[in-house]
C-alpha cells in the first residue's frame, strides 16, 4: 500500500509539472520582431560594403524606392516612384508586412534619405531583422526654389590633408616677417567696431 | 489479481509520462534558434538610432580637448593607414573589423569614460555606434561630421561676413583660437617661433576677456 501511495505521489507531481509547463507555453508571447543576424555577422556585412547602389541604376523594375525621411520632407519633394516609410515608423503598423511582401516578390528595397548616413539607420535595423534584400542609395538631396535636387554622394571621402594644411600655414610665417608687428594692433580695434553698434542698442 | 491490474495501468501511465517528457525535451532543442537574440530589443534599437543624442559637435569636442578634460576616449574607426596619416590628438585606432575583438572590448564596454567615435564623415562611426548600441554599451557618442567637419570648423574656420551676428564672430574667434592650439599658424598673429606653442594657449583666455569687456562697458 505504501508503495502505491509513493507511486501515486510521483505521478501527481509529474502531472502537475506538465500542467505548469503547458500553462507557461500558453502565456508565452512570441516577440514581435526577432533578430536573425547576430552582431558579428552584422559587422562583417558592414565591412563588406556591397550594399550601395548608385543613382543611375535605379530604373530597374525589381527595385522599390523607399524614402525614410519624415512625411513632411517627403511632401516637399521625393524621387519618382518612391514610397514613404519614415524611420521611426519602420516597425509599426503594416510596414513589416510590406517588407515581407517585398521579400516574397523578390524585390530589392533601396533606402534613401537626405544623406546616405540618414538611410544607414534604417538599413542596419532592417538587415538585422532579416531583410537581406536592401541597399542604400548613394544620393544627397537638397532643395533649390522648392525643387528637389539630387547629387551623387561618395561616403567617407577625406576632404583635405590636415597635416599638409597645418604645415602650409606654418611655412607662410617664415616668408612674412615684418608686417607682423603692425597687424596685431589692427585685429582688436576691428572687433570693437563690430560690437559698438550692438551696445548702442542697449 | 488486483495488484497486477493496478501495476499494468500504472506502467501504462508511466509510459505516457515518459513520452510527454521526451516531447518536451525535443522542444528544448528548438530553443537555440533564439541565440541570435543577443542585445536590446529591435524597437529600442530603432528608437536609439533615430535620436540624435549621440552626436557631439566639433566645437564641443575642441572645447573638451583644449580644457584637457580627462573623462573621454577618442576612437578612430578608419583603417590604420588613414589613422597614421592624421588623427585627432590622443586618439586610439580601432578599425571597423576589429570593433568586436577582445582588446577593443575593454575600451568600449566600460562605464568609466565617455567614448567618442569618429571617422572621415560620420557614416562609419554611426555604423560602429549602432553595433555597440545593440550590445548595450553605454556612454558611446559620435563626432558629427567627423574629420571633414573638424577641418571645416576648427582647423580652417570660415570667417563670418561683416553683417553676421556677434555670436557668429565670437564663434569664429573661438574656432580660430582652437585652430592655433592645434598647430595652425596665422601670419598676422605670429610673434616669434619658439613662443608659438605657448601663446595660443594664453591667447585663448585673454581674447575672451577682451571680447566681453566692451559689451559690459556698453551696458
Amino acid at each position: 500500500m505504501k508503495e502505491l501511495e509513493k507511486t501515486k505521489r510521483i505521478s501527481i507531481a509529474a502531472v502537475l509539472f506538465i500542467l505548469i509547463i503547458i500553462i507557461g507555453l500558453l502565456f508565452y508571447e512570441r516577440p514581435k520582431h526577432v533578430y536573425t543576424v547576430n552582431s558579428n555577422d552584422m559587422l562583417e556585412k558592414v565591412i563588406k560594403a556591397d550594399y550601395f547602389i548608385a543613382l543611375d541604376k535605379i530604373d530597374d523594375p525589381s527595385i522599390v524606392l523607399i524614402d525614410i525621411r519624415s512625411p513632411f520632407e517627403f511632401e516637399k519633394g521625393h524621387l519618382n516612384g518612391a514610397i514613404n516609410i519614415s524611420t521611426p515608423e519602420l516597425l509599426k503598423g503594416d510596414n513589416p508586412e510590406l517588407f515581407n511582401k517585398m521579400v516574397a516578390n523578390k524585390k530589392v528595397a533601396v533606402l534613401y534619405g537626405s544623406t546616405p548616413t540618414e538611410a544607414n539607420n534604417a538599413f542596419m535595423v532592417l538587415y538585422q531583422l532579416g531583410f537581406e534584400n536592401i541597399k542604400i542609395l548613394l544620393v544627397s538631396l537638397g532643395y533649390e526654389q522648392n525643387k528637389l535636387i539630387t547629387k551623387n554622394s561618395i561616403i567617407e571621402k577625406n576632404v583635405t590633408d590636415i597635416n599638409a594644411f597645418i604645415a602650409e600655414s606654418q611655412k607662410k610665417i617664415k616668408i612674412v616677417p615684418k608686417p607682423k608687428k603692425r597687424i596685431p594692433k589692427k585685429v582688436i580695434p576691428k572687433k570693437k567696431k563690430k560690437k559698438m553698434p550692438v551696445e548702442g542698442g542697449c | 489479481m488486483i495488484n497486477r491490474k493496478l501495476a499494468k495501468v500504472l506502467s501504462f501511465r508511466y509510459k505516457i509520462l515518459a513520452v510527454i517528457f521526451l516531447v518536451l525535451a525535443g522542444g528544448l532543442v528548438v530553443l537555440p534558434k533564439y541565440e541570435k537574440q543577443e542585445g536590446i530589443l529591435p524597437e529600442a534599437l530603432l528608437k536609439n538610432a533615430v535620436s540624435s543624442e549621440r552626436y557631439i559637435s566639433t566645437d564641443e569636442l575642441a572645447d573638451l580637448i583644449i580644457n584637457q578634460d580627462p573623462s573621454f576616449i577618442l576612437i578612430d574607426v578608419r583603417e590604420e593607414e588613414s589613422y597614421k596619416k592624421f588623427s585627432l590628438p590622443n586618439s586610439i585606432n580601432i578599425p571597423l573589423d576589429k570593433l568586436l575583438s577582445e582588446d577593443s572590448n575593454s575600451y568600449l564596454n566600460q562605464d568609466q569614460f565617455d567614448v567618442i567615435l569618429f571617422s572621415n564623415d560620420h557614416f562609419y562611426a554611426d555604423q560602429a555606434w549602432l553595433i555597440c548600441n545593440r550590445l548595450d554599451y553605454n556612454h558611446i557618442r559620435v563626432l558629427k561630421g567627423g574629420l571633414n567637419a573638424w577641418f571645416n570648423t576648427i582647423i580652417n574656420p570660415e570667417k563670418p561676413s561683416e553683417n553676421q551676428s556677434v555670436i557668429a564672430s565670437e564663434l569664429y574667434s573661438f574656432r580660430k583660437a582652437a585652430s592655433m592650439y592645434f598647430g595652425v599658424a596665422y601670419p598676422d598673429e605670429f610673434k616669434a617661433k619658439p613662443v608659438v606653442k605657448i601663446i595660443p594657449k594664453k591667447k585663448v583666455i585673454p581674447k575672451k576677456k577682451k571680447k566681453k569687456m566692451p559689451v559690459e562697458g556698453g551696458c
